[in-house]
C-alpha cells in the first residue's frame, strides 16, 4: 500500500533530516493522535481532555522508572494500563452525557487532573515537572543512544498503527462509525452506545498512555504541560489539520505540528498564534485536513491527465 | 396466538398523556395496522414498544414474556425491529454497510469484535445482502447512503430493519414522502414481507392500509377507539368522527 | 471565624463573577448549541482592555464602560465572520472554530500586552477598606459584589421581562419554532453571542483590580465557566447564577483551610455532582 511504503521510507530517512529526538517525538505524537482519532474521527466524540491519560501515564510510569528502576517494557505496560484505566474513569463520567456536556466534561476533568498535578508538588514536581526519568538498558539494548531509542519508538509506532488499523477494520470500527453517523439508529439496531463509547475511550486512553511513557523517557522529564489543556488542544489541532477522516491523518498532523512547533518556536515565541490561524483556516476551508487537500489534488491531477 | 401484546399501556410527558391505556394484541404472522390522525400517539406507541423510553404504566408482552422497560438496544436482540418515520440511516456508509451493522448486531456471535476484519463475517454479510435484495437495492450495495434518492432511502430504512432477521417488524410510515409509483413499490414490498414476518404498520395512506391489513387499530388522542378488520373500521362511526371531526357520520 | 466570614464575602464576590461568566456561557451554549471555547479569552480581553482604556483615558470608569463594549464588538465579529459561516458545516466545526480562536486570542494578548502579569489599581474612591465589624474589608470587592450582582439581576430581568429576552429564551428551547415564527435566527445567534461576550468582558474588567492580570487568566476561567454551566444545567440561566455563587463560596471557604486544593475542589465537586445527578443540580435537559 502506498501509504505504508511512504511511512516506512519516512521512518528510515527521518533521523537523518532532523535530530533523532525530534524524529522520535513525531512518532510518539502520532501514536497519541491515533488514539484521539479513534474518538474524534471514527466515533465523532470531541474529546478535549486526552492529555489527562497521556500525562497520568507519563507521571506514573516515569515515577516508577525513576524510583524503582523498573525495566522499559514494564514501564510501557504500566503506561498503557494507566492510560486505559484513567480513560475508563473519565469516560464513564463523560459518555453518559450528550454531546455538549460530554465536550465540556472532558475539558473540565482534564483541568481537575491538571490542578492535582500542579499542586501535588512532592510527587509531580508541580510547575517544574518530574525530572530524572531514565531509559534503563535492557538485554544489552542501550536505549540511551538516541538512534536506538528512535528505532524502539518507530517499531512501537508501527505496532500501534497496525493495531489501530485492525481495530478500524473490525466490526468495532464499523460500530463506532455507525454511532458517529446516527447514534439513535445504532442504538435501535442493538448496540449499547454508551458502552461502546466507553470502549473507544479506553482504547484511545491506552494509546495515549503508551505515547505518554515514551514521551517521558524521550525527554527524561514529565513537564506539567503534558497533562494540560494546551497539550490536549495540540493533539486535536494536529489530528484535524492532518485530517480526521483517515487513519493516516494523525500521522500527517503530527509531522505538521511537531515540525511547526520545533522550527517556529526558536524563531518566534508566539508561534502558537500561527498554529491557531492554521487551525482556523483548516476549520473554515479544509475540513478534511491535509488528507482532503491531498486527495483533491490527486483527483484534479488525474482528471487533467484524462482530459 | 398473540406474539406481541400491550396491556393498559400508558405514557405521559408531564401533563400530556400521549398514550392512554392501550391494550393491543398482535397475532403472529398477521399484518396489524395502527391508524389515527396526527398526534394520536402512534409513534409514541412504537417508541414504547421498542424501548425508546419506559411507559408510565402498563405492560408489554412479547412471546409470552414481559419485556416492559427493556432498553432500546436490547429490544433489537429480542426480535423486534423498527423502521422510522423520518429516514434514519447511516449517511456516510455504503448501503451494504448500513444493513451490515444491523445484521451484525443481532448476529450469532461477536467473536473477534476488535480484530477480525468486518468483511470476514459470512453470516452477517449474507443477511445484509438478503435484506438489500428483498427491498431491491442490492445493485447499489456499494453506493453511499447519502447519495441515493429519497425513495430509495425509505427502502434502505426498511432493509435495515429486515437485516436484524426479526420476528416482528414495526414500520412507521414506510411510504412517507414517496411518489405514487414509489408508494406502489413499497406496498408490493410490504405485501411480499407479509407472512414471513409479523408486521405492525403505521400509515396515513388509506389505500395501503386497506389493501394489506389483516386488522386495524385506530388511535385518537392517545386512546384506542376502534379495532377490527378493515371493512368494519371503514364503517365505524367513531372512526369517521375522529378523522372528520363530526362533520359527516 | 472572622477569617471564615471574610472568605465567605470573598466567595460571594468571586461567585458573582462566576455567575456572570456562567450566565454568558450558558446563553451562548443554549442558543447556539456550542460550548464557546473562546469564552475565557473574552474574559481575559475584557480585563486587558480595561487596563488599556483606563490608562489611555486616565479614567477607570470610562475603561469599565469601554472594555465590555469592546469585547461585545469582538464577539459580534467572531460570530458574524466565523461561526455563522460554519452554520452549514455543523456544530462540531463551529465549536472547533471557537477553540482555534481561543488559542489565537490568548497569543494575541501576549503579543499586545506582553507575557508578564500586570496589575491594575482600583479607582481612587474604591481603594482601601471598610470596617465591617468582624473584619476590615476591601472597598473594591464590595463594589464588585454589588456591581456584578446588579448586572446579573439586570441580565436576568432582560431575559425574563423583555420581548427580546423572551425571544432568546425561546431560542434556547426551540430554535425551529422561533425561526418558524419569522424571527431571523441568525440575528438571534449574533445577539446572543455578543451579549455573552459582553458579560464575559465585564466580568474580566471587574476582576482586573482584584487579582491582577496574566495571560493565563482566560484558560483558568474557561474551566470554571464550564463547571458553572455543567452544574447549573445547559441553558438554565437561574441555574448558572446559583451554581456560580455556590462554586465561588465553596472555593473561598476551602481556600481558608486548604489553599492548594481550592481550585481542584471545584472540578472534583462537579465530577461528583454529575456522577449523582447527570443533568446538573438544576438542569432539566
Amino acid at each position: 500500500m502506498r501509504a505504508l511504503v511512504l511511512i516506512l521510507i519516512s521512518i528510515c530517512l527521518l533521523p537523518f533530516i532532523v535530530r533523532p529526538a525530534i524524529a522520535s517525538e513525531i512518532w510518539i505524537f502520532a501514536i497519541f493522535g491515533l488514539g484521539l482519532n479513534l474518538l474524534l474521527g471514527y466515533t465523532g466524540l470531541l474529546s478535549f481532555g486526552q492529555s489527562t491519560f497521556f500525562g497520568s501515564a507519563a507521571y506514573v510510569a516515569g515515577w516508577l522508572l525513576k524510583t524503582y528502576g523498573i525495566n522499559v517494557f514494564l514501564a510501557l505496560g504500566i503506561g498503557v494500563a494507566v492510560g486505559a484505566v484513567s480513560a475508563a474513569a473519565v469516560g464513564y463520567l463523560c459518555v453518559q452525557r450528550s454531546g455538549l456536556y460530554f465536550i465540556m466534561l472532558t475539558f473540565a476533568l482534564n483541568q481537575l487532573f491538571y490542578f492535582i498535578a500542579y499542586q501535588w508538588t512532592t510527587v509531580t514536581g508541580g510547575e517544574d515537572g518530574m525530572p530524572g526519568i531514565p531509559r534503563p538498558e535492557f538485554l544489552g539494548l542501550n536505549f540511551k543512544d538516541p538512534l536506538v531509542y528512535y528505532a524502539f519508538v518507530s517499531i512501537l509506532f508501527l505496532l500501534s498503527l497496525y493495531l489501530m488499523r485492525r481495530i478500524v477494520e473490525s466490526p468495532l470500527g464499523k460500530i463506532l462509525q455507525a454511532i458517529r453517523e446516527n447514534e439513535l439508529r445504532a442504538e435501535a439496531v442493538g448496540y449499547n452506545v454508551p458502552r461502546f463509547k466507553l470502549l473507544a475511550f479506553v482504547i484511545g486512553g491506552a494509546f495515549s498512555g503508551l505515547a505518554g511513557v515514551l514521551y517521558a523517557m524521550l525527554f527524561g522529564i514529565v513537564p506539567l504541560e503534558a497533562i494540560s489543556f494546551v497539550f490536549s488542544g495540540n493533539v486535536v489541532f494536529a489530528t484535524l489539520i492532518g485530517g480526521s477522516g483517515s487513519l493516516y491523518g494523525p500521522i500527517i498532523g503530527s509531522f505538521v505540528f511537531i515540525w511547526l512547533s520545533e522550527s517556529m518556536s526558536v524563531v518566534w515565541a508566539r508561534w502558537p498564534l500561527l498554529l491557531g490561524v492554521a487551525f482556523v483556516i483548516v476549520v473554515l476551508f479544509f475540513r478534511g485536513g491535509v488528507v482532503e487537500v491531498w486527495n483533491k489534488v490527486f483527483a484534479w491531477r488525474s482528471s487533467k491527465q484524462r482530459a | 396466538m398473540a406474539l406481541l401484546e400491550t396491556k393498559s399501556l400508558s405514557k405521559s410527558f408531564g401533563a400530556l398523556a400521549a398514550v392512554k391505556d392501550v391494550t393491543l394484541e398482535i397475532t403472529e404472522g398477521s399484518l396489524h395496522s395502527i391508524i389515527g390522525p396526527n398526534g394520536a400517539g402512534k409513534t409514541t406507541l412504537f417508541n414504547l414498544l421498542t424501548g425508546a423510553f419506559p411507559p408510565t404504566s402498563g405492560r408489554i408482552i412479547f412471546d409470552g414474556k414481559d419485556i416492559t422497560g427493556t432498553p432500546a438496544n436490547r429490544v433489537a436482540h429480542l426480535g423486534l425491529a423498527r423502521s422510522f418515520q423520518r429516514t434514519n440511516v447511516f449517511p456516510a456508509f455504503s448501503l451494504l454497510d448500513n444493513v451490515w451493522v444491523a445484521a451484525f448486531a443481532t448476529g450469532r456471535s461477536w467473536g473477534g469484535l476488535l480484530f477480525k476484519k468486518s468483511t470476514n463475517y459470512p453470516e452477517a454479510t449474507e443477511r445484509a445482502r438478503a435484506a438489500l435484495s428483498d427491498v431491491g437495492l442490492l445493485p447499489k450495495a456499494h453506493v453511499a447512503a447519502r447519495e441515493i434518492s429519497h425513495g430509495e432511502q425509505r427502502q434502505l430504512e426498511l432493509a435495515i430493519a429486515l437485516a436484524a432477521a426479526p420476528r416482528v417488524l414495526l414500520l412507521d410510515e414506510p411510504a412517507a414522502g414517496l411518489s405514487p409509483e414509489e408508494t406502489r413499490n413499497m406496498v408490493a414490498l410490504v405485501r411480499k414481507l407479509k407472512g414471513r414476518y409479523t408486521i405492525v404498520l403505521i400509515e396515513h395512506k388509506i389505500d395501503i392500509i386497506m389493501s394489506v391489513s389483516d386488522r386495524i387499530s385506530v388511535m385518537h388522542f392517545g386512546s384506542l377507539i376502534a379495532e377490527g378488520p378493515p371493512q368494519e373500521i371503514q364503517r365505524n362511526p367513531e372512526v369517521r368522527r375522529a378523522y372528520l371531526g363530526g362533520i359527516a357520520a | 471565624m472572622n477569617l471564615l466570614l471574610g472568605q465567605i464575602l470573598n466567595g460571594i464576590a468571586t461567585g458573582m463573577l462566576y455567575a456572570l461568566m456562567g450566565l454568558g456561557l450558558s446563553l451562548i451554549t443554549g442558543v447556539l448549541n456550542i460550548p464557546n471555547f473562546a469564552h475565557g479569552a473574552l474574559f481575559a480581553i475584557g480585563a486587558y482592555l480595561l487596563v488599556s482604556a483606563a490608562n489611555l483615558v486616565g479614567n477607570f470608569w470610562v475603561g469599565l464602560l469601554l472594555a465590555p463594549l469592546g469585547v461585545a464588538l469582538l464577539g459580534l465579529m467572531i460570530e458574524y465572520a466565523g461561526i455563522r459561516r460554519l452554520y452549514a458545516a455543523g456544530h462540531d466545526y463551529q465549536l472547533l472554530f471557537t477553540f482555534g480562536l481561543a488559542l489565537i486570542l490568548n497569543e494575541l494578548i501576549i503579543v499586545i500586552w506582553g507575557p508578564v502579569g500586570i496589575s491594575q489599581l482600583p479607582p481612587a474612591i474604591l481603594r482601601g477598606g471598610v470596617d465591617l465589624g468582624f473584619t476590615f474589608y476591601p472597598k473594591y470587592r464590595l463594589f464588585v459584589m454589588v456591581m456584578a450582582g446588579m448586572l446579573v439581576l439586570l441580565t436576568w430581568l432582560f431575559l425574563e421581562k423583555t420581548k427580546y429576552g423572551a425571544i432568546m429564551r425561546a431560542g434556547i428551547e426551540n430554535k425551529e419554532m422561533v425561526s418558524f415564527l419569522g424571527i431571523d435566527i441568525h440575528k438571534l445567534f449574533t445577539f446572543a453571542f455578543a451579549l455573552g461576550a459582553f458579560l464575559a468582558g465585564i466580568a474580566g474588567a471587574l476582576t482586573a483590580p482584584i487579582r491582577g492580570l496574566s495571560p493565563g487568566m482566560g484558560v483558568d476561567m474557561l474551566g470554571i465557566a464550564f463547571v458553572v454551566v455543567a452544574l447549573g444545567g445547559l441553558g438554565n440561566l437561574l441555574g448558572a447564577i446559583a451554581a456560580g455563587l455556590l462554586i465561588g463560596v465553596a472555593q473561598a471557604v476551602v481556600a481558608a483551610y486548604w489553599t492548594e486544593a481550592s481550585t481542584a475542589v471545584i472540578f472534583a465537586v462537579m465530577a461528583l455532582v454529575l456522577l449523582i445527578r447527570p443533568q446538573g443540580m438544576f438542569g432539566i435537559r
